[in-house]
């Protein structure tokens, strides 16, 4: 048999298809980027597989971050779905907590989101259980029957299951489950305690429709690509990037659809833990920005945090998820003018077309990218890789033209685009606040990791913004996704609605509980091939103070034999995340969580040092840093050798990411390929 | 350019810093009615007590009141404000909504100057008073609504005035929330602070220049709005139902003036304040009329004071809608939302292609207490939304926050109600066939029936808009009105002699309280509505069959319009609408502040109304007006006054579309 060495890590985006292919003999990694292909994802990924030229049968693994079920949701091309749901309760969805989840104030005219079941594929059934688990009406007397007959004529392809308090009691939920399952034949069905046992019937509901809604086109999709992978005679297993930032087989996520909407971003996150642990970093946030928009992530001892209450569009997704914030803020934004008057930069994007004003593809209003250019950051007097050509002459104008609704007082083109990208870095520093000052945490702890295609050009700048000492760029910042996809461990989520306050219930409950988890766990792990030497498991809880709503996550060691570390840690926890602690009031336990890894063998990665003493200085440009022009050497990244030390202002360029670093920065090239950059402050 | 750059910054990091608080209290809080509720909101005033910046999930109700209270904090201190002293507030005589909003204003020193507030309200869910959650519709004076704070010194300089707060939350129940209430808003007033220092620290004096120059460019966004309308007076009134205690309902009338650059409200001629909840102090009305005229002519601008510069509100002290010492107040939501459909109806008028139907009315305060079976007592506390209005080329949503509320919860989790109280939710659902009917539909209403599993049980509502419906607009029909009942086996029972005004009802073990809240009223004429749009609500099961043929014209056959039996319908119902001309009263026709009509028996005949009945005449544009009928003898015409030409736009001669005005559309199977 013939050696299999290749792993494969795809990551489609929105208007790329990225791929990074590791030998694992040699270290060495291939990369390709094609445009990805809307609508047929699957052909993107061929694509660029073929691009790559490598045999296919020495291929031993394949990881696949798609956007497939986003995709579906928002241009609402999900299955026709079917909700059996509790007497009384078929408008559920509808009204929610009648939280709008959308704008709404002072806006007249606005329009909540339908549903995505519409209501008269809402059927109630009689059953009920009450808040504390007692069943006040078994489902045994329903006949599913002509319910299932009604959803096979209304041409329903998935069905959803959802009962009031099904999270204390599941069983009439089950047996639905169960007689629903024999009745529908291939149609998917699934249940709202199967997806996510926890409280609260709106979020539980809709996190299981939009799972069901989802199942058709998630599935299709991967069997397709599957089967078309098999007849290009590719026989490694192809599996899929969760949303929790594992990889999930075909078979898991046929099962688990809504658990694939990060399946994209969530690479990155993984691609950084591994660039940091080679960087001997421990605590980063990832900034990871496109042409359209800007992702951040907070990793804490190398784990990234999880989030899991989420939303997409305007409903509840409650699954684990990477807490991954999008802000609408890439290289593609557009700076306009509001109607007091200021000025203001995205969410608006030109897109890819036509692209930004400097694109010459016909889009005249200035972008990020054009503000970059007018500053000198961007090369004029060469082409891109992929053969562009920016013309300053239109971005200049683009600005002019901007300035001209600003009125007075706007200042030249260069002074405009320097404010643009002042607001631009502004927002996306507020995003970064989000997901580190909002959670309790100090982002100067952190290092900033910038990459995606205009990631490294920005990071520095936010990285300022917000007095953060050190920012780290990894080689190939522009496929950072798909090298997190090829290095990501397979992932099991488990959460079990248990506990009470602490001096009510027992310790020896809690190790039980978990061992039942940790034993399922073990079972699934040895069932998607993993020997228990290749296991790893971490539990958390969820704690509050008794009367409180929301929790917060603490780790948890399951052997413990006094609640006093747990309850301590909250205290501190709150403390950090809220500004305050209630050191008196007795803490309760909501959830046990635990995630099991099955471990793959990480492979080593060496990224292909230059001989030093190659001249890296490519050309010297002006390019506008604080409030003026700079004398700038413009690197090329691959003639910089690893232990070489420089000092900032340094522009450095490679394929997929251009690095702008402002005066004040040291730029260490570190043995591990990336460039490791600090500067202090004076605060 | 720099300026402009800075000042957008500026902006953001102020909103970033009221959104960075409300995650804050949302999080920490002990109160369903905060975390769950979302019922508080935060923002920034200005060391003058202007406002600053405001998130969109804020509500205007409680926030646009803010600026008074801190004014009145400011004057009554003065330079007696110092590093770590905190305020607290809730008194509606002076800038406060009603007592069980509690504000807490955190003074933010740069360099040792008073530079700003931190302001945080919350929805306390008791402030003492008598019946539990403080709220009834049969209170007398504002003591049995629970205790009032005056602008109130409760930190000097680090130093908390324990007695007083023991005081406070001595007179409170549930004291341990009360407490976590508390705690939650010092925590949020100190996160605040840490944020404004880093601003300061980044933009120094220029962030309070910055602040002056976003107020100014707010002010000037709207008054240029305000420009492009025509000057005129626009005339519009609405009714409180009832007080609670006394049977006559109240009336706000209001003359919004368009001058220039400026809008002048006055509300002369509304009715006196009274001995029931139904009044509110003297910061309601102008922040009614900022947040509709923002609503109708500047939706997109980020709020501040300047927003509301260019108003100016004319009410006199003593009415309901200025109350002094000691009407109650309890029910101020109630009134702020009465004048929001009063002006919504003037400025309809004003900004014709915003026109839209009206809403639920108050905030439907829905309050059921009683003990558990382990013995404590519970205060569960909801306020469900109704549907919204519908407008030009939009219908209107179902059971959601309006335009003019802040994105907060309306309904509780079922499962979270039934795991901490002896309830059981029997049903949530949209409640069918409530709409205002139109060319655009207003919204449904929801129906939740909640059921009492303990011993004992009281129940207290304080609702409006129970017997006079939300009016749709440009012809369109008014949506259902609340209703809220008690169902007792199988019966169902009015609550209280006064609908929407339950003061501490006794429930028994298996009553049912039935919740139903108000659908949105419709704009345009029903019969224009495409019969496809009509279809699908059927297919849904909005609407009946029954509905569709006689409140559209739409007739169904199966799952298809039948397109000709449709035209043939709408022909038959709109040959069977009646239009009358209106002519000239010589006297104000009222009775107490009830406008009249004088309807001629037959007239009243094919309306099936009798004496005292509400009808509305309607000419198509705008919201109708409504009377109750005083019935007359013989001839053919409508009889209206004066006044009642000028809020319509008629002139004697002109011929109006008139129907009843019913708290409940008619159903059909």
């Amino acid at each position: 048999m013939q050696e299999q060495k290749y792993i494969v890590g795809i990551d489609v985006g929105g208007t790329f298809t990225d791929l990074l292919c590791l030998n694992t003999e040699t270290q060495e990694l291939l990369s390709e980027k094609v445009p990805s292909i809307p609508g047929s994802q699957w052909k993107g990924v061929l694509g660029a597989l073929e691009q790559l030229g490598i045999d296919y049968s020495e291929i031993r693994a394949f990881v696949h971050g798609t956007t497939i079920a986003t995709n579906a949701l928002l241009e609402r091309k999900g299955a026709k779905t079917g909700l059996v749901t509790t007497d009384g309760f078929r408008d559920t969805l509808e009204i929610g907590r009648t939280r709008r989840l959308i704008g709404g104030l002072f806006d007249i005219k606005f329009v909540r989101p339908k549903p995505l079941v519409n209501r008269d594929l809402r059927i109630e059934v009689d059953e009920r259980v009450a808040a504390d688990g007692t069943v006040l009406q078994s489902v045994d007397h329903v006949d599913f029957a002509p319910i299932v007959q009604k959803f096979k004529d209304s041409g329903v392809e998935a069905i959803a299951v959802a009962f009031m308090n099904a999270y204390r009691n599941s069983e009439n939920e089950a047996k639905a489950l169960e007689k629903i399952q024999a009745l529908a034949g291939d149609v998917p069905v699934c249940a709202s305690t199967t997806v996510v046992p926890e409280k609260g019937e709106f979020e539980r509901f809709s996190t299981c429709v939009l799972n069901a809604y989802l199942t058709p086109v998630v599935t299709t999709y991967l069997e397709t690509l599957a089967a078309e992978l098999e007849g290009q005679g590719i026989a490694a297993p192809v599996s899929v990037m969760g949303s929790n930032g594992g990889v999930m087989t075909l078979d898991q996520a046929a099962k688990f659809a809504a658990g694939t909407f990060l399946s994209g971003p969530v690479g990155g996150a993984g691609g950084a833990v591994r660039i940091c642990e080679m960087a001997g970093v421990d605590d980063c946030i990832t900034f990871d920005m496109g042409g359209t928009s800007t992702d951040v992530a907070l990793i804490h001892q190398l784990t990234p945090r999880i989030s899991h209450s989420n939303q997409i569009d305007a409903y509840p997704l409650q699954v684990p998820q990477l807490d991954i914030h999008t802000i609408g803020a890439g290289g593609g934004s557009i700076a306009w003018v509001q109607p007091d008057g200021t000025l203001e930069v995205g969410p608006q994007s030109a897109g890819a077309m036509p692209g930004p004003a400097c694109y010459q593809r016909g889009g005249t209003e200035p972008t990020i990218s054009d503000a970059n250019l007018m500053l000198g950051r961007l090369p004029t007097n060469r082409t891109l890789a992929g053969g562009l050509q920016l013309s300053k002459e239109l971005s200049e104008k683009a600005f002019l033209g901007l300035a001209e609704k600003l009125g007075e007082g706007s200042g030249t083109p260069v002074q405009l685009a320097d404010g643009v990208l002042r607001i631009a870095v502004s927002k996306m520093a507020g995003a970064v606040r989000e997901v580190s000052v909002h959670r309790g945490f100090d982002p100067r702890d952190f290092a900033l990791l910038g990459f995606g295609g205009a990631g490294p050009m920005h990071v520095f700048l936010v990285a300022e913004e917000l007095s953060i000492p050190q920012v780290i760029v990894p080689r190939f910042p522009g496929h950072l996704s798909a090298l997190g996809q090829l290095l990501a461990d397979l992932r099991h989520d488990f959460v079990v609605a248990w506990g009470g306050p602490l001096n009510e219930i027992e310790i020896a409950d809690l190790r039980a509980k978990a061992g039942d988890m940790q034993a399922e766990a073990t079972a699934r792990l040895i069932d998607d091939g993993f020997d228990e030497n290749r296991h790893a498991h971490t539990f958390t809880v969820d704690m509050r103070y008794v009367g409180q709503s929301f929790t917060l996550s603490i780790p948890c060691d399951p052997q413990t034999t006094s609640w006093e570390d747990l309850r301590e840690a909250f205290h501190d926890r709150h403390e950090q995340t809220f500004g305050r602690a209630d050191r008196h009031s007795e803490v309760e336990l909501v959830n046990i969580r635990l995630f099991s890894l099955g471990l793959i063998d990480k492979p080593a990665l060496k990224f292909v040092s230059p001989e030093g003493g190659a001249d890296p200085v490519i050309e010297r440009r002006q390019v506008w840093f604080g409030d003026d022009w700079t004398d700038c050497p413009i690197m090329d990244r691959t003639k910089m050798a690893a232990g070489e030390t420089f000092q900032g202002p340094m522009i450095i360029e490679e394929a997929g990411g251009t690095s702008v670093i402002p005066p004040g920065w040291t730029i260490n090239v570190h043995e591990s390929g990336s460039l490791d950059c600090r500067r202090s402050y004076d605060d | 350019m720099k300026d402009l750059v800075q000042l957008e910054l500026i902006r953001e990091s102020l909103i970033a810093v009221v959104n960075e608080m409300r995650a804050n209290i949302i999080h920490s809080s002990y109160a369903p009615i905060i975390y769950e509720g979302h019922d508080f909101s935060c923002a920034l005033m200005s060391a003058d007590g202007r406002q600053v910046a405001q998130g969109l999930a804020d509500h205007p109700i409680h926030i646009f009141a803010v600026p008074y209270s801190t004014q009145q904090v400011v004057a009554r201190f003065k330079d007696d404000i110092n590093e770590g002293d905190l305020f607290l507030h809730n008194d509606p005589y002076t800038g406060g909504t009603h007592l069980n909003d509690v504000l807490m204003l955190q003074p933010i020193f740069f360099n040792g100057k008073l530079g700003m507030f931190a302001a945080m309200r919350c929805h306390w869910n008791d402030v003492g008073g008598m019946t539990p959650g403080s709220l009834s519709g049969r209170v007398n004076e504002i003591i049995q609504e629970g205790i009032r704070i005056e602008p109130t010194k409760i930190c000097d300089r680090g130093v908390v005035n324990e007695p007083f707060m023991n005081l406070l939350f001595n007179n409170m129940r549930a004291r341990s929330e009360r407490l976590g209430d508390y705690n939650a808003m010092v925590g949020t007033g100190r996160k605040a602070e840490e944020h404004l220092q880093r601003l300061f620290k980044r933009f120094g004096d220029g962030l309070l220049g910055g602040i002056e120059e976003l107020i100014s460019r707010s002010e000037r966004q709207l008054r240029a709005k305000i420009s492009e309308r025509p000057d005129g007076d626009y005339l519009a009134e609405g009714y409180i139902e009832s007080d609670g205690t006394n049977p006559d309902p109240l009336v706000v009338k209001l003359k919004l003036t368009v001058k220039g650059d400026e809008i002048i409200a006055d509300f002369s001629g509304t009715s006196a304040q009274t001995n029931g909840p139904t009044n509110c102090g003297p910061a309601m009305a102008l922040n009614a009329v900022g947040t509709i005229v923002k609503s109708f002519l500047d939706p997109k601008t980020p709020i501040n004071q300047g927003s509301f510069n260019p108003i100016t509100v004319i009410s006199e002290p003593g009415t309901f809608i200025n109350a002094r010492n000691d009407a109650p107040c309890g029910g101020m939501a109630e009134c702020k939302f009465l004048i929001d459909s009063v002006v919504a109806s003037a400025m309809g008028k004003v900004a014709p292609e915003m026109t839209v139907g009206d809403l639920k009315g108050g905030a439907n305060h829905i309050i059921i207490s009683g003990s558990d079976p382990r013995g404590s007592n519970y205060i569960h506390y909801e306020w469900p939304a109704g549907g919204t209005g519908a407008s030009d080329g939009t219908d209107g949503s179902n059971a959601v926050r309006s335009y003019n509320e802040g994105d907060f919860n309306s309904i509780q989790s079922v499962e979270m109600v039934e795991a901490q109280f002896p309830l059981r939710i029997e049903r949530c659902e949209i409640r069918q066939s409530a709409c205002g009917d139109g060319e655009f539909r207003g919204g449904f209403g929801l129906r939740r029936d909640v059921k009492i599993l303990g011993e004992t049980g009281a129940l207290s509502v304080l609702s409006e808009k129970n017997v006079i419906p939300p009016y749709g607009v440009e012809g369109g029909s008014n949506g259902a009105a609340n209703s809220f009942t008690v169902i007792r086996d199988g019966e169902i029972i009015q609550p209280s002699p006064v609908p929407g005004k339950v003061s501490g009802f006794p429930l028994k073990t298996g009553d049912i309280v039935r919740e139903e809240t108000a659908g949105g009223g419709g704009y345009g004429d029903p019969f224009r509505r495409a019969p496809d749009l009509v279809r699908a609500d059927v297919a849904e099961g909005y609407l009946t069959v029954g509905e569709a043929a006689h409140r559209y014209g739409v007739i169904i056959n199966g799952d298809n319009v039948d397109t000709a039996a449709t035209d043939a319908k709408r022909a038959e119902l709109d040959k069977a609408r009646i239009s009358v001309a209106v002519e000239l009263s010589n006297e104000e026709m009222t009775d107490g502040p009830r406008r009249q009509f004088l309807v001629p028996k037959s007239l009243a005949g094919s309306l099936d109304v009798g004496n005292g009945d509400l009808i509305e005449i309607f000419t198509g544009r705008g919201s109708p007006l409504r009377a109750w009928v005083r019935l007359g003898e013989g001839g053919e015409n409508i009889v209206v006054s004066a006044t009642s030409l000028d809020i319509l736009g008629v002139a004697p001669g002109d011929r109006v579309g008139v129907r009843a005005a019913r708290p409940h559309p008619e159903t059909y199977a």
